[in-house]
């Protein structure tokens, strides 16, 4: 019998896994990063990080803006590197992770540019969601998902103002794409 | 008993299955529908809301990461 027919295979490589096993797998593996590393799963700040470290290599002084005046944030300038500041290996960590899953499961596939429209709406919502995340000081991972399982209003907050978003969002996609 | 082809490659959710939405509410009754997609959340949400409606759903894997999900109109 090929592997791809092994009906284990099928289960755990290549169909998607249910919400709920998904959603006991991110509870138990955030619990384990908190015990490890001492902080819930983030993504967004490293991007900041990275983009300050840029910045900072071409003679710039990311130290001076208020974002880094939080010792927290600070440490990532002064004592941190790429490969010892614990949010950018995890987020190199998802993508070798996601790269990994798709080439198991055999979907991986390079995928065209549908129209330019496209390409527009993906950068200027992506410059969106980074510069949202930062000021509200994590995405749906840094600021929901790890919030809310540790109690925190701001949590809950930015859960009501994500649905506010998505419906916003889901009426522009309708107006801008399906015409 | 048309049958129709919708090129969704590229597209992510929800576009699919908007497109799918729409298209189906034009067609005739025992017309079929073939939807191309290579977003594999589009797998699991355009079939699910076409059962949900009680058509007939087949997914078919073309290629490494890439779909047609066949629909017929069957009411």
């Amino acid at each position: 019998m090929k592997i791809t027919e092994h009906p284990l295979y099928k289960k755990v490589i290549k169909d998607a896994w249910s919400y709920w096993t998904g959603a006991v797998l991110l509870a138990v593996l955030n619990i384990s990063l908190f015990i490890v590393s001492g902080k819930p799963w983030g993504i967004t700040g490293a991007f900041a990080n990275w983009g300050a470290w840029i910045y900072k290599s071409l003679g710039g002084h990311p130290e001076t803006w208020a974002y880094y005046s939080n010792p927290d944030h600070a440490k990532a300038l002064t004592e941190q590197s790429f490969f010892t500041n614990t949010l950018s290996v995890q987020n190199i960590g998802i993508i070798v992770g996601a790269l990994l899953a798709a080439l198991l499961a055999s979907q991986f596939k390079i995928k065209k540019l549908k129209s330019w429209k496209q390409v527009a709406a993906a950068a200027i919502g992506g410059l969106l969601m980074g510069y949202g995340a930062r000021i509200a000081y994590g995405c749906n991972i840094g600021a929901f998902f790890s919030g809310i399982a540790s109690m925190s209003l701001a949590g809950w907050l930015f859960a009501i103002f994500i649905f506010i978003g998505a419906w916003i969002g889901s009426k522009l996609l309708v107006k801008v794409f399906m015409t | 008993m048309a049958e129709y082809r919708l090129d969704c490659l590229g597209e992510a959710c929800p576009i699919p299955l908007l497109k799918t939405q729409k298209k189906m509410a034009e067609m005739k009754v025992g017309d079929i529908i073939i939807v191309e997609i290579d977003h594999s959340c589009a797998m699991k949400n355009v079939p699910e809301w076409a059962r949900k409606e009680g058509y007939n759903v087949e997914i078919e894997e073309v290629d490494d990461g890439q779909w047609e999900i066949i629909i017929e109109k069957n009411k």
